[in-house]
């Protein structure tokens, strides 16, 4: 029994004590400012966070546009509706890659099947990059409420669902998007240009056509081709027609790439139309076009959306309205 | 995750040879054989140390050499492909410091080769230091170590620190800093300042806070680790900064390599001094690694304090007619940018490179690139380091949350902390992306 009378008298019991005490502190806190961050999460106006919001829980488009920046700042849902008669919302988010779009078509189809999904692919789509899995960050907030979309956000880590024990990690990093999104009302946020989601860019290009000669790369991870086939094969269970687009750059590529091709394999054993503007020379013809080398401007996303419409009405042998698209719902179903 | 288990042989190897020569030298009387030990030690140290960190630079450099005398023949480099063991400079240096203090006989050597073994590799200060001293490690390892609540709630109190100094603020920084530096030529001049002026606050934060989670476990264990920053943003001239700035790195140049070239070229007056300050800072220069935007960032070190040694006494004068609170501030903030134009060169990979980015500052006009969010976050951080080493420094206020008298107030005022680490820090790279585009 020394070392207990030791013990006691080095101030254990009380480091345990203030350390209980600290802890409860702590679970208090995050417990109270998680609760607050979590409610006003849910009540953003319009910017990046109420866009995915919007997405996962409240769209019932009959055209959906998926991808990253490039989907997000090309696809111009208006022009949809115009030439389509058919509604349209674009999905596409900064940064995400195929893990985010296929936990957005998830929780979409929990909810309704709509008629058209468009899904923008890049090169090097399927490559291995640990970032792709950080970037999944965004969906946290999601994780407790959207069951459907675990299974995704767990490949970030197996941790993931212990974290959340604390209420404040799913917010890290939103404190102040969170609070701005909140407190200011739809007409002070007028300055987030969005329309049904697509967000416009307007600079002009100042670099030239580049040339590309690389081979992509050719480690590719299976997770990514793995949710791209889960993608391809529940709109195909959902009755929901897919197209798969390339969108233009200003890069001028040599060689094919190692992810396209296989995006490319598994979209024809789906039967999925694919239409490539990769090399597609009105664009790289055309600076005027380019909000930089990677992302077309306002001007010539609308252009843009043009042709992939044009292309989609070709591929369906000129007739993509709402009744043809409804009654070829119909005849699968049958 | 980098592992090669074979690199465990480069600490037992530096282990072993020190410990043996160390007794050595401390064994032999004859003056000639101490310095044969001395210098098998400091020869076998310094191979190691450049043939893991320096030998690719040197012989990148041979080559050139040749290639610039027209003497290039088909032959290619021999560059090695290996990676740099962890630790290396830091352990290295401090197993030069023994054996040096064991030749000069201020320390004796250390017989037991487990206690050797745990002052060359202490796991806490293996990654980033501090740079400890025999005089100051070795005796606190033959002490009995018993637990202690108060070890335990300070070392914990000091690792709080460390997370938030650099999940919060380095690596905040780190994103916004790394965007800008990727498309250095497309940003404009006021963004390309403000990242520099940022840079130092990552630089202090990351550094420091690595220190600081070192110092707070060694605590718990019941270790003091030597302090290796002491506010060093509040630094009044550059010799100041280095006082306060890598204590560990400069203290064990200033005892190794300055004293000893400026007491050798004593008889030089103030050029022996000027040679010593150079020699000392081209050393720290390249000690951060190989490449000679460090060496210049050595030299322009050793530049400025050689011009502080000769207008010592006009500056003296100065402070006569000026008002000293005003000097002082002024003092201040000239340091500190230059100590911001210094990690230009620093952060940059070639010079060339450093001096664009400094012309771009002043010739590209244009809006600054930031998003609000991410700015606030960075100002926060700083501004809450910035609080709390100006309390340091200063003592302004009496009242403190975080020494505060009554433990309840400290631990909610720590609880607040891990809850705002929590919200702000940064824990993967998934906040990259709101730079990326």
């Amino acid at each position: 029994m020394f070392w207990i009378n030791k013990i006691k008298q080095k101030g254990l019991p009380s480091l345990l004590l203030k350390a209980l005490v600290f802890l409860f502190i702590l679970f208090v806190l995050d417990f109270v400012i998680g609760t607050i961050l979590a409610n006003l999460y849910s009540k953003q106006k319009p910017g990046e966070i109420y866009r995915t919001t919007y997405s996962l829980d409240s769209t019932k488009a009959d055209v959906l546009i998926f991808g990253a920046s490039r989907a997000n700042h090309h696809y111009v849902p208006e022009i949809f509706e115009k030439r389509l008669n058919l509604s349209c919302y674009n999905t596409g988010r900064d940064g995400q890659i195929i893990f985010y779009n296929y936990a957005v078509l998830k929780s979409v189809l929990k909810r309704y099947s709509p008629k058209i999904v468009i899904l923008d692919f890049s090169r090097n789509e399927f490559e291995v990059e640990r970032q792709s899995y950080d970037r999944l960050s965004a969906l946290i907030p999601y994780y407790k409420t959207h069951p459907e979309i675990r299974h995704i956000i767990d490949l970030r880590s197996p941790f993931e669902k212990y974290k959340l024990v604390s209420k404040i990690y799913p917010y890290n990093s939103l404190i102040f998007t969170i609070f701005m999104g909140a407190t200011f009302s739809h007409e002070e946020r007028k300055h987030v240009n969005e329309q049904n989601g697509y967000i416009p860019l307007t600079k002009s290009c100042y670099t030239r056509l580049t040339v590309d000669t690389s081979y992509g790369t050719s480690l590719l991870d299976s997770n990514k081709i793995n949710a791209f086939k889960s993608f391809v094969k529940d709109c195909r269970n959902a009755n929901v027609k897919l197209f798969v687009v390339l969108s233009p750059l200003l890069i001028k590529y040599l060689h094919g790439d190692p992810s396209v091709n296989v995006a490319m394999k598994i979209a024809k054993k789906y039967n999925v139309p694919v239409f490539s503007f990769i090399n597609d020379p009105l664009f790289h013809n055309h600076l005027l076009f380019a909000d930089d080398g990677t992302h077309l401007n306002d001007r010539g996303a609308k252009i843009f959306t043009n042709q992939v419409i044009d292309s989609m009405i070709k591929n369906q042998g000129g007739n993509i309205s709402r009744q043809n698209l409804v009654d070829k719902q119909n005849i699968s179903k049958n | 995750m980098y592992v090669k288990v074979s690199y465990i042989f480069i600490i037992l190897f530096v282990i072993l040879i020190n410990y043996w020569l160390g007794i050595l030298i401390q064994k032999t009387n004859s003056k000639q054989r101490k310095n044969v030990f001395f210098y098998l030690s400091l020869l076998a140290n310094l191979a190691v140390l450049i043939f893991f960190k320096y030998w690719n630079f040197l012989i990148l450099n041979l080559f050139e050499f040749f290639g610039w005398l027209h003497l290039t023949n088909s032959v290619s480099p021999p560059f090695l492909d290996i990676a740099l063991p962890i630790g290396l400079s830091y352990y290295i240096f401090q197993t030069i410091g023994y054996i040096t203090d064991i030749k000069r006989g201020t320390i004796n050597a250390e017989t037991n080769f487990y206690r050797f073994t745990l002052f060359t590799i202490y796991f806490p200060k293996l990654l980033v230091g501090p740079i400890e001293r025999a005089n100051h490690f070795l005796p606190q390892l033959k002490r009995k170590i018993s637990f202690d609540k108060e070890n335990i709630i300070e070392g914990a109190k000091r690792i709080a620190w460390g997370l938030f100094k650099k999940l919060v603020v380095a690596d905040r920084i780190a994103i916004y800093h790394t965007a800008v530096m990727l498309h250095s030529d497309r940003e404009s001049g006021i963004t390309l300042l403000f990242a520099s002026l940022l840079y130092t606050f990552q630089v202090y934060a990351d550094f420091s806070g690595y220190t600081d989670i070192a110092l707070g476990t060694a605590r718990m264990f019941g270790f003091h680790l030597m302090e290796n920053f002491k506010q060093p943003l509040l630094a009044k001239n550059v010799s100041d900064f280095w006082r306060r700035w890598h204590i560990s790195l400069s203290s064990w140049v200033n005892d190794y390599i300055f004293n000893p070239i400026a007491l050798k070229y004593r008889d030089w007056g103030e050029w022996g001094v000027f040679y010593a300050l150079f020699v000392s800072f081209v050393v720290i220069g390249i000690w951060h690694g190989a490449a000679w935007t460090y060496v210049f960032f050595g030299i322009l070190q050793a530049i400025a304090l050689i011009y502080e040694t000769v207008t010592r006494r006009a500056r003296k004068r100065m402070l006569k007619k000026i008002n000293p609170q005003l000097y002082k501030s002024v003092s201040i903030l000239l340091t500190f940018l230059f100590v911001t134009f210094s990690l230009i060169v620093f952060q940059s990979k070639t010079i060339g490179d450093a001096f664009v980015i400094i012309d771009r500052m002043f010739t590209n006009p244009g809006t600054l690139f930031i998003f609000p969010s991410a700015a606030l976050f960075m100002i926060i951080g700083c501004a809450i380091i910035m609080i709390y080493d100006f309390q340091e420094e200063y003592k302004i206020w009496s009242f403190s949350l975080f020494s505060n008298k009554s433990w309840v107030i400290q631990e909610v005022s720590y609880a607040l902390l891990l809850i705002y680490i929590l919200l702000a820090g940064v824990f993967d790279g998934g906040q990259f992306i709101y730079f990326a585009f």
